[in-house]
C-alpha cells in the first residue's frame, strides 16, 4: 500500500537525518569550551584574554546555538571542510582521509577472512543437505567459537599470534604482515555470525518440499547446492548486511588494540581528548561506510529476488528447530561457571592492594593478583555482579522501550533499522564525546542500540498477534485500535518480548564490556570486565594470568550469550512449506469452490 | 426484538473498489485491478439476502465496504439515509449497533483466553450498548440457544458447536436488526456445520433478523435465503428470489455456480 511505504521511508530518512544532525550538534551537547586549548595549540605566547578568547569562540561558531552551530557544519561539508581540530587547531580533513584509507583496506581484509570462515562454516551443512541428508540446525559449536566479541579476540590474537608466537607485528601499520591479526580479529567473529545464519537457512530450507522433489527428479548434489544457496541467500541479505556494517564497530576496539592508525582508533583518541570536531568527521565517515555496506546489502537484494520483492511475496524462511533439553546444556554450564566464580569471589576485597604485585595463581590467589596485587578473583566477581547489575537494569529499560516503540511497526522501522546497525562501541564513542565517560554512560550507549532487536521482534509478535482472527474481528465490535493494541495485542506479546529481553542479558553484558574495555565506561578502581582486561594488556607478557581471568570470565559470558541467543529465536511449529506473504490479501482467501 | 427500521436497511449505490498491484518494473505504470465495478445492493428489514459468487468475484470486498472498513473508490454504502464510511470508532458506534457481523468459522474469531460473558459483552461494552450488559449476556446466549450457565467458560471448554454459537451469540448482544455473515460455514465440520445453520435459520426466520449471507456454498444459500444477488467480476450480473434462481438461471456465471453443486436441494 502506498501509504504504507511512505511511512516507513519517511521514518528512514527521518532518522538518518537525525543522526547526522546529532553529530552535527555534539559541541554543543557537551557544552565544552574548548578555546583555550585551541588557543595554546596555535600560539604558546598569546595570553589567553578574554577578547582572544572570545574571538575564537565565535571563528568556531559556538554561541550561535545548536542550529546555528548545525548550520555552520554542514555548510562545511558541504564545501569539502570537515572542521577545525580543538586540540591542533588544524584541519581535521587530512589526517581522517588518510585513517579513512587504513580503516577501509583493513575492513577489505576483514571482509575475505569473514567470506572465508563463513564458508568453511557453510560447507558441512550445504553438503549434507545437498545429498538429501536432514539434520539439525549446523555449524553451531564452530560459530559459538567465532562469535566472540572483537574486542577480546584482539587481545587473545595479539596474545598468541604476537606475543607468544611472535609470527606478526604486534603494533602498527608497517606492512602486510600488521593486517592479519587485525583483519582475523574483525573477520572471525562477522564471518561466524555469518556462517552461522547461513548454516541455518540451509538445514531449514533443506526440509522444504520442493527439495525432495527434486532429489526424487534426479538433481545432481551440485545442482541441488546452487539452487538450494540461491534460495537461502536473498532471505539473509539484510541480516548479514547488519553484520558488515558491525565491522565499523569492530573496527575501534581492534584499531586500539593493535595500535592501528585508522578510523575507529582516530574517533576513539578524538573522544578520550574531547576533539570533537575530528570525531563528527569521523563518525561521518564511519557511517558512509555503514551507509555503502547497507546500499550494497540492498541491491544484491533487489537483484536476487527482483519482482517478487516488489509484489511482497517472498517467501520467509521457517524458524529453527525447537529447542531441545540438550540445547540448555552448553547455557547451563556457562552459567552455573559465572556461578561459583561469583560465589568464592564475592567475599573478598577487589580493591586494597594486599598482595605482591602481579602475584600468579596459587591456593590463596586462584586468579592471581594484578599490577596493583589486588586480588584478581575478588575483581572478577565483584566485576561479575557489577556488570551484571548493570545489564538487568539496561535490559528492563530496552524492554520497556522496545515494546513501546515495537507497536508502532511502520513509524519504527528507521530508528530500529540504525539502532540495529548501530555498534554500541560507535555509540558508546558518541555518548562519552557528549556527556563524558562513565559508568552509566557505558549503560545508556548499550541501552541506545539494545532496544532495537526487541522493538522488531514487538513489532513482529503484534503483526502476528493483529492477524489472528479474535483480533480482526474487534473493529465490527466496536473496539477502537488503541484498546486493541493495550488489551489484546500487548499482553499477548509481554511473555514473549520479556523472555526475549532477559536472554539478551549476556549479551548486554558483553556489550558494556566492550564499552569499558575501550575506557568510555566506569572508571578504573571499579572492578568491571572490559576495565579488567584493558588494565592487565600491559602485563600480558610477564605475567599472563592477569588476561587469562577476565578473558575466561568474558569467553563464558560470551558462550552463554551466543547459547541463548540461539534459544531466543523462539521456534515456531515447524511449516513444511513456508507460504507466507508478508503483504495482507486485500481479499480474504474465499475457501475453495 | 428488532427496531422497525422503514424501507431497506443497508443500500449500497454504485460501489466501485479497485487494489493497485505490484509494478512490473520498478519504473513502470501501476496497473490497478478492479474488485467492484459499480455494484448495487439493498437489503430490507428482516429481508434475508444470499450473495453468491465464486472466489475472486469481489464478495469480500464488497463486505469490507459494507461493514465501513473499507472506503469505496466510488459509490455509497448508507443505512437509512445515513452514510457508511470508514472513521473514527465512536463515529461508526450507531451503524455497528444495527449491523453486526459472523466471520467465518465464527469460534475461530473467540480470544481463546476470555471467558463467554466477557466475550459476549465485549460489543456491549465498547458499542456503548444502554441497559443491563449482564442480562444483554443472557438474553443473547437464551437466543442461540445456549444455556446461560455455560458464561463463566471459555471457547476451550466448549464443544465446536457451543463456541460457534457464543460467536453468534456475540454479534447478536448489540441488537442488531441485520447479521452480514462471511462464508459463516466453510471449512466447519458437518455437525456443527447444521447447528450454525439452525441457529442462523432460527434467528432470521423466526425472530425476524435480517440477514445478508456471503457464500459460494447454493445448498445453504437455498436453506437460508430469499433472494439471491450474484456477483462475478465485480459486478451484479443476476438476482432474485431464490428458488427461481436456482431453477431458472439467467447468467451463464449462475449456471456456472450451480453447476459446481451435485444434488442441490432446490
Amino acid at each position: 500500500m502506498p501509504r504504507r511505504g511512505w511511512v516507513t521511508a519517511a521514518s528512514r530518512a527521518v532518522t538518518v537525518l537525525g543522526v547526522v544532525a546529532l553529530i552535527g550538534v555534539l559541541p554543543w551537547l557537551s557544552g565544552r569550551s574548548p578555546e583555550l586549548s585551541i588557543l595554546r595549540a596555535r600560539s604558546a605566547e598569546q595570553d589567553a584574554t578574554p577578547e582572544a578568547l572570545a574571538a575564537i569562540r565565535a571563528e568556531l561558531g559556538l554561541d550561535a546555538g545548536p542550529l546555528g552551530l548545525l548550520g555552520q557544519w554542514l555548510s562545511g561539508l558541504v564545501s569539502g571542510d570537515l572542521g577545525t581540530s580543538w586540540i591542533s587547531g588544524g584541519p581535521v580533513g587530512p589526517g581522517l582521509v588518510h585513517a579513512l584509507g587504513v580503516s577501509v583496506t583493513l575492513m577489505g581484509a576483514a571482509l575475505l577472512v569473514a567470506l572465508v570462515t563463513a564458508a568453511l562454516l557453510c560447507w558441512p551443512p550445504l553438503h549434507r543437505v545437498a545429498r538429501g541428508e536432514r539434520g539439525r540446525t549446523g555449524g553451531a559449536v564452530g560459530a559459538a567459537l567465532t562469535a566472540l566479541p572483537e574486542f577480546l579476540l584482539a587481545s587473545v590474537l595479539l596474545l598468541v599470534g604476537a606475543v607468544w608466537l611472535g609470527w606478526f607485528e604486534p603494533y602498527g601499520w608497517t606492512g602486510p604482515s600488521s593486517v592479519v591479526l587485525p583483519a582475523l580479529a574483525m573477520g572471525l567473529p562477522a564471518g561466524g555470525l555469518i556462517g552461522r545464519l547461513v548454516a541455518d537457512g540451509l538445514t531449514i530450507t533443506g526440509t522444504e518440499r520442493w527439495v525432495s522433489t527434486w532429489q526424487v527428479a534426479g538433481a545432481s548434489p551440485g545442482q541441488l547446492g546452487r539452487a538450494l544457496l540461491r534460495r537461502t541467500l536473498p532471505a539473509l541479505t539484510t541480516q548479514v548486511a547488519l553484520v558488515l556494517v558491525g565491522l565499523t564497530g569492530g573496527a575501534v576496539p581492534v584499531e586500539q588494540v593493535f595500535a592501528v592508525p585508522g578510523l575507529g582508533r582516530a574517533v576513539l583518541g578524538a573522544a578520550e581528548a574531547q576533539d570533537l570536531p575530528t570525531l563528527q568527521a569521523g563518525m561521518l565517515l564511519l557511517l558512509g561506510i555503514s551507509a555503502v555496506f547497507g546500499g550494497l546489502a540492498a541491491l544484491t537484494r533487489a537483484l536476487l529476488l527482483g519482482r517478487a520483492l516488489r509484489s511482497g511475496s517472498v517467501p520467509v524462511p521457517a524458524r529453527a528447530t525447537p529447542s531441545r533439553r540438550r540445547d540448555w546444556l552448553l547455557p547451563g554450564g556457562a552459567a552455573a561457571l559465572l556461578v561459583v566464580v561469583v560465589a568464592a569471589g564475592l567475599g573478598r576485597d577487589p580493591l586494597t592492594s594486599a598482595h605482591p604485585r602481579l602475584a600468579a595463581p596459587s591456593l590463596a590467589l586462584p586468579f592471581g593478583a594484578d599490577a596493583s596485587g589486588r586480588d584478581l578473583l575478588a575483581r572478577v566477581a565483584h566485576g561479575a555482579v557489577q556488570t551484571v547489575g548493570t545489564a538487568t537494569v539496561v535490559v528492563l529499560v530496552t524492554l520497556a522501550v522496545g515494546v513501546l516503540v515495537g507497536l508502532l511497526p511502520r513509524a519504527s522501522v528507521g530508528p530500529v533499522e540504525v539502532a540495529n546497525a548501530a555498534p554500541p562501541v560507535i555509540v558508546g564513542v558518541l555518548v562519552a564525546a557528549a556527556l563524558g565517560t562513565s559508568q552509566a554512560g557505558a549503560a545508556l550507549a548499550v541501552a541506545l542500540v539494545a532496544w532495537a532487536p526487541i522493538a522488531a521482534y514487538v513489532a513482529a509478535a503484534s503483526e502476528e498477534v493483529r492477524r489472528q482472527r479474535h483480533v480482526t474481528v474487534l473493529p465490527v465490535l466496536g473496539v477502537g485500535p488503541a484498546a486493541v493494541t493495550w488489551r489484546y495485542v500487548v499482553p499477548a506479546v509481554l511473555p514473549a518480548a520479556a523472555r526475549n529481553a532477559v536472554l539478551r542479558l549476556p549479551g548486554v553484558a558483553l556489550a558494556l564490556a566492550a564499552v569499558g574495555f575501550l575506557g568510555l565506561g566506569a572508571a578504573p578502581p571499579a572492578p568491571e570486565w572490559g576495565l579488567l582486561l584493558a588494565e592487565g594488556m600491559p602485563y600480558v607478557e610477564r605475567a599472563p594470568w592477569v588476561v587469562l581471568a577476565p578473558t575466561g570470565a568474558l569467553v563464558t559470558a560470551a558462550v552463554l550469550a551466543v547459547s541463548l541467543s540461539g534459544l531466543s529465536r523462539r521456534p515456531r511449529r515447524p511449516a513444511a512449506v513456508p507460504t507466507g506473504t508478508t503483504a495482507p490479501a486485500p481479499e480474504q482467501p474465499a475457501a475453495a469452490g | 426484538m428488532s427496531r422497525p427500521v422503514e424501507g431497506p436497511v443497508l443500500t449500497a449505490a454504485g460501489v466501485e473498489r479497485g487494489y493497485p498491484l505490484p509494478r512490473r518494473r520498478p519504473w513502470g505504470p501501476r496497473d490497478v485491478v478492479a474488485a467492484l465495478r459499480g455494484v448495487d445492493l439493498s437489503v430490507g428489514a428482516g429481508e434475508r439476502v444470499g450473495l453468491v459468487g465464486t472466489s475472486g468475484s469481489g464478495k469480500s470486498t464488497l463486505l469490507r465496504c459494507l461493514l465501513g472498513l473499507e472506503r469505496p473508490d466510488r459509490g455509497t454504502v448508507t443505512v437509512a439515509g445515513r452514510a457508511v464510511r470508514p472513521g473514527s470508532t465512536a463515529s461508526l458506534r450507531w451503524y455497528r449497533r444495527l449491523v453486526q457481523y459472523v466471520p467465518q468459522d465464527p469460534a475461530g474469531s473467540l480470544n481463546p483466553s476470555s471467558t463467554v460473558r466477557e466475550l459476549v459483552s465485549v460489543p456491549l461494552r465498547h458499542l456503548h450498548v444502554p441497559g443491563d450488559h449482564a442480562a444483554a449476556v443472557t438474553t443473547a446466549l437464551t437466543r442461540v440457544g445456549l444455556d446461560p450457565d455455560l458464561a463463566g467458560r471459555r471457547p476451550g471448554e466448549l464443544s465446536g458447536g457451543q463456541a460457534q454459537r457464543v460467536a453468534l451469540a456475540r454479534a447478536l448482544a448489540p441488537g442488531p436488526v441485520l447479521l452480514l455473515a462471511d462464508e459463516p460455514v466453510s471449512g466447519l465440520d458437518l455437525p456443527v456445520r447444521d447447528q450454525v445453520v439452525e441457529v442462523l435459520a432460527d434467528l432470521s426466520a423466526r425472530q425476524g433478523l435480517g440477514l445478508l449471507l456471503i457464500s459460494h456454498d447454493l445448498a445453504v444459500v437455498a436453506r437460508l435465503c430469499d433472494r439471491t444477488v450474484v456477483l462475478a467480476d465485480g459486478l451484479v450480473v443476476e438476482q432474485g428470489p431464490t428458488a427461481d434462481l436456482l431453477t431458472h438461471p439467467a447468467h451463464p456465471r449462475t449456471r456456472d455456480l450451480l453447476a459446481a453443486v451435485p444434488g442441490l436441494p432446490v
